[in-house]
């Protein structure tokens, strides 16, 4: 539900950063979202380029999104492991004790551009 | 074709503006808590009894958020506490601006306690840093028991817990075992509450933590 905010955030850092290097037309936009950010790719995306359709600069771009998992590392075994549904519990030790080391980003990462 | 690196946080801008809140307000010497519930949890309903047995001791400011009304705000004022109502007009959470333009309608001299109530959502309010110094997230007994697993970002993201509606237990289907289990099998660290606003059962302890916390600064 939050996905239109989110989009508004990316094209607002976009126009910021087209208008600096004057940019005329931006043709993709690279992000990076976490499995646990709370984002939604498919709304994200539908969002974004209903949001971009009405800028010059940044209609028809494309939404790219890279995926990360959630993924913890053991305080007592050291193990990496893959986070479900959001329960840390290390499956070779049982621990629960964790430190989450991807899987929450949410990052504007690149975009392509003709000046 | 350029390929341009930008490299930012999408929520930067709001993350810059809450990181600000949070430096100006525990200067001031005022604690921030942002609660959050699916509506109807009983999130006003807990801030009324608060500020019933607080607000004397500790000075108790509140911005409510809601989608239309300021019915919650007449009911916060009515218990005794500064209040600013924010309606978002349709939007399904608050932002950090939002709580910036608010607290200048605030005397902060006269509070060391900020309390925000969050639009009633479990899913949005998650994602944006307001200032807060703590995220409460409250669920009450006439819910589903599966809250933490259905929406478990808030519960990753919060560090307290507080379950409303202890006195309707006998009426309900709610496995407050399961409840438990379930939050903190997200979140070890999530602190617990249990207790009912409306007979006050449990109350004590939310009370005493909260004068604790908020003179812990």
């Amino acid at each position: 539900m939050h996905e239109l905010s989110i989009a508004q955030s990316i094209v607002e850092a976009v126009e910021v950063k087209a208008t600096e290097l004057s940019a005329t037309r931006v043709k993709g936009v690279r992000l990076r979202i976490g499995e646990a950010s709370g984002i939604v790719a498919d709304s994200l995306t539908f969002c974004f380029e209903m949001l971009a359709s009405s800028d010059p600069v940044l209609a028809g771009a494309q939404l790219q999104i890279e995926d990360v998992p959630h993924r913890a590392r053991c305080h007592r075994c050291d193990q990496e492991f893959a986070v479900v549904n959001y329960i840390a519990q290390c499956p070779t030790c049982q621990e629960w004790s964790s430190d989450i080391i991807s899987g929450t980003e949410l990052l504007v990462l690149e975009m392509e551009i003709e000046t | 074709m350029p390929k341009v690196t930008i490299a930012q946080n999408i929520l930067a801008v709001n993350e810059q503006v809450a990181q600000e809140i949070r430096q100006d307000l525990t200067a001031r010497g005022i604690r921030t808590l942002n609660i959050m519930s699916s509506p109807g949890a009983g999130k006003t309903a807990l801030l009324e009894r608060t500020i019933e047995r607080l607000h004397s001791q500790l000075g108790i400011g509140v911005i409510e958020g809601d989608v239309e009304t300021s019915a919650d705000a007449e009911r916060i004022e009515a218990a005794g506490a500064q209040t600013v109502q924010i309606n978002t007009r349709g939007a399904c959470h608050l932002e950090a601006h939002m709580i910036r333009a608010a607290l200048a309608e605030i005397e902060l001299a006269e509070i060391k306690l900020l309390v925000i109530e969050n639009i009633g959502n479990l899913v949005c309010p998650a994602a944006w840093d307001l200032g807060e110094d703590l995220r409460i997230v409250v669920v009450s007994t006439t819910e589903g028991d599966d809250k933490p697993a259905k929406y478990p970002h808030m519960f990753a993201t919060s560090q307290v817990m507080i379950v409303n509606k202890l006195d309707l237990l006998p009426y309900v289907d709610y496995d407050l075992q399961k409840v438990r289990q379930q939050a903190l099998a997200i979140n070890q660290h999530l602190r617990i509450f249990e207790l009912s606003c409306r007979t006050g059962e449990g109350f004590a302890a939310w009370c005493e933590w909260l004068m604790t916390t908020a003179s812990g600064l």
